[in-house]
């Protein structure tokens, strides 16, 4: 008790040193309490980004492993890779429903394309443009239309993208576009023909089969090709997945190309999945890749803010902790009178320790309370400012996605799954959250480390001082 | 029955202490082969010219040094044994010639600050000090007053009371009256004789004052070779 007592009555003797440690740990504490929040807040926003933003996990070529005996010099080798394009063991639906049957995936969606010729419609192309069928059965060969197939709303990328925009829909196209033959077709293809909503066009597969789809949407794509006359998703007609199968189902020869996308748990699984696939009978030309790469990008700006609080929040401590370190040196060699008398009185060096440790600390802790105010209030202003621009940059991007799709789109029950790359900044628009306890315990935590380590040294001092030698100084 | 009876008294023996600083040569002693028997209810000076090793031997005996050589027994025990510290706060008490009071305290917190240190259960600390302060020839006036603004014996007086806060069975004073006057040294010097003979203290001095001398009842002198007289 009696250590708490004189530790009090020496921060009172000594107002003016105790001040200007004060103030250094005032800015610390600010600094440390700013850079924190900003820091935890950048940290929930990169969190509730990566919870918002699907893991995806696609399969694609193995470029490499294909490439690796193709020597373009050789017409062997070429013939060799032609052959090997062609034996490619490919996927089915069924295939795709196996394998998204795995632990590693929550949820999947995929694309079914064929490749049809126009009965009663034209392709809108002025040249040579070649557009390629589908994959599997013959790649080289050229079809008018690519039909493409969504099994799901999640699954129309291109349209979440903003690359495809609707500038004509069907009032209740939303309703009826996943079942039946309904389709959305481009801009361009629709003036070509001249054809409008609710005209229905007919396409041939090679053996004379006609199919016929109601238009129930025409999109445009944002960027026009200024080389073609034509953009190049003109002859791509979007339908759903069932539509296309029941092409394939109908006639054998129609081969399709399916591109699923697995919803999957963490990107650390990917691999693993990537090993299971193989087990399940996926040709190990394929490979699992992930959107990992693109998410860490759309971060960039956050991650650079959290960085930024990191480094200053670093170089802050070092400074104020050598600061600290050179008054508490000079602290202990002004009061060597003072500890040469508690010694001699018989006051042990553990007890004289913990003396200067609770003047530190006692004045630490009013300066931290009052450095933690501050830099609260500081810390406001900066952290909505920054919660404020990610609030309207989400709400950009998702009035845009609604766009894209022609409008209205908050009224359909599935647009609250396809919030993708859109963080619930939402939640973060009060300020307790940012200031909150986790900051302050990390701030207290941090400020009293850091006056406990700039103090060993004179620590270490008091170890070292025999009173009879300060007393025989002071003599 | 004489001596059995001094044995008995003995308070602090010094048997063939030497003290030798850790950067000295191996020959060069600062205290070499000192034997001095210290008794409960006397008054002692250590007498010496300067650099006869005076301070070592306060130095040794308080407990704020330790003998190289020899050794210090204390109530039958070795120096060497035991917690220093508390034996600096509790069996002895120090006084200085620059009386080494903290200056930024009052009179009452220099005196209290020791009893603080004892850790005993004192029942009223305060009421205490000022009983001392009153033994001492101290005014209560100067109770609240910083030690800084007292006269020289003032201060002497306030580090008598503070040694005897809690009741030490020895008082080791290095050049009490060194810096006051001689009505002042007596004063002080009463003060210390009334500790040994009615208070049966055991009180050693460090001096080089005749007058000291001449005034306690046992006088050592440390020569270059040290003697007993």
């Amino acid at each position: 008790m009696f250590i708490l007592k004189n530790a009090f009555i020496s921060i009172t003797r000594n107002k003016g040193r105790n001040i200007l440690m004060g103030i250094i740990i005032l800015i610390i504490a600010c600094a440390c309490t700013v850079t924190l929040a900003i820091k935890n807040t950048a940290s929930d926003l990169i969190t509730s980004y990566e919870e918002a933003y699907d893991k995806t996990a696609t399969i694609s070529f193995n470029r490499e492993n294909m490439m690796k005996n193709f020597d373009m010099g050789k017409e062997d080798s070429r013939s060799l890779a032609k052959e090997n394009f062609e034996n490619m063991a490919s996927y089915t639906v069924d295939d795709v429903t196996k394998y998204a049957d795995s632990k590693y995936v929550s949820s999947y969606y995929y694309t079914y394309s064929v490749g049809l010729n126009g009965n009663n419609i034209d392709k809108a192309n002025m040249d040579n443009d070649k557009d390629f069928g589908n994959r599997k059965g013959n790649p080289l060969k050229n079809y008018d239309f690519t039909l493409t197939g969504y099994d799901k709303l999640e699954a129309m990328n291109e349209f979440i993208s903003g690359t495809y925009t609707m500038s004509e829909v069907a009032d209740n196209a939303w309703d009826i576009a996943f079942d039946g033959n309904y389709v959305f077709i481009n801009e361009e293809l629709a003036n070509y023909n001249d054809l409008s909503l609710t005209d229905k066009i007919k396409l041939e597969d090679d053996d004379d089969n006609v199919y016929e789809f109601e238009i129930i949407g025409i999109f445009k794509e944002k960027e026009d090709n200024e080389v073609s006359m034509f953009s190049s998703s003109a002859n791509n007609i979007i339908t759903n997945a069932q539509a296309v199968s029941t092409i394939t189902s109908k006639n054998e020869d129609v081969e399709g190309s399916i591109n699923p996308t697995f919803i999957i748990k963490s990107y650390d699984d990917a691999e693993k999945f990537q090993e299971e696939l193989y087990g399940k009978g996926l040709d190990e030309n394929f490979i699992i890749q992930t959107n990992e790469d693109q998410v860490a990008e759309s971060l960039a700006s956050v991650s650079n803010v959290n960085s930024f609080a990191t480094t200053f929040l670093i170089i802050t401590l070092i400074i104020g902790g050598v600061v600290l370190l050179v008054i508490n040196m000079i602290n202990i060699r002004e009061r060597k009178y003072e500890i040469g008398v508690l010694r001699t009185i018989g006051i042990s060096k553990l007890k004289l320790t913990l003396q200067f440790v609770s003047e530190l600390l006692m004045v630490s802790l009013v300066f931290l309370i009052i450095g933690c105010l501050i830099g609260s209030f500081s810390a406001k202003g900066i952290s909505n400012s920054l919660l404020a621009s990610e609030i309207n940059s989400s709400n950009n991007n998702q009035e845009e996605i609604s766009r894209n799709f022609g409008g209205n789109m908050d009224k359909n029950p599935n647009f609250g799954h396809m919030k993708r790359g859109i963080p619930v900044v939402q939640a973060y628009d009060s300020i307790d959250a940012v200031v909150d306890m986790k900051v302050l315990l990390e701030m207290f935590g941090i400020g009293i480390s850091l006056v406990l380590v700039s103090s060993v040294s004179s620590m270490i001092s008091i170890q070292r001082f025999s009173p009879l030698t300060i007393l025989k100084e002071r003599s | 029955m004489k001596n059995k009876k001094t044995e008995e008294n003995i308070l602090l023996s010094v048997v063939n202490a030497s003290y030798r600083y850790s950067d000295a040569d191996s020959d060069d002693y600062a205290l070499k082969d000192v034997s001095f028997v210290f008794e409960a209810g006397k008054l002692y000076a250590i007498k010496g010219r300067s650099g006869s090793g005076k301070t070592t031997l306060l130095s040794l005996i308080s407990g704020l040094a330790r003998c190289t050589e020899g050794s210090i027994i204390f109530n039958g025990k070795d120096l060497k044994n035991i917690n220093l510290d508390r034996y600096r706060n509790s069996d002895i008490g120090i006084v200085f010639q620059s009386y080494n009071l903290l200056p930024f305290m009052t009179t009452l917190e220099n005196i209290i600050l020791s009893m603080d240190v004892n850790g005993g259960k004192f029942k009223n600390k305060k009421e205490k000090a000022l009983e001392l302060m009153e033994k001492v020839g101290l005014k209560k006036d100067y109770a609240n007053r910083k030690v800084l603004r007292l006269s020289g014996g003032e201060q002497q007086r306030v580090a008598i009371a503070r040694s005897l806060s809690y009741n030490p069975q020895m008082i080791i004073a290095d050049e009490p009256t060194g810096n006051l006057d001689k009505q002042t040294e007596t004063e002080i010097l009463n003060i210390f004789k009334d500790l040994a003979h009615k208070e049966n203290k055991c009180v050693i001095i460090v001096t080089h004052s005749n007058n000291v001398c001449n005034m306690v009842d046992k006088v050592y002198e440390l020569k270059s070779q040290t003697k007993k007289k």
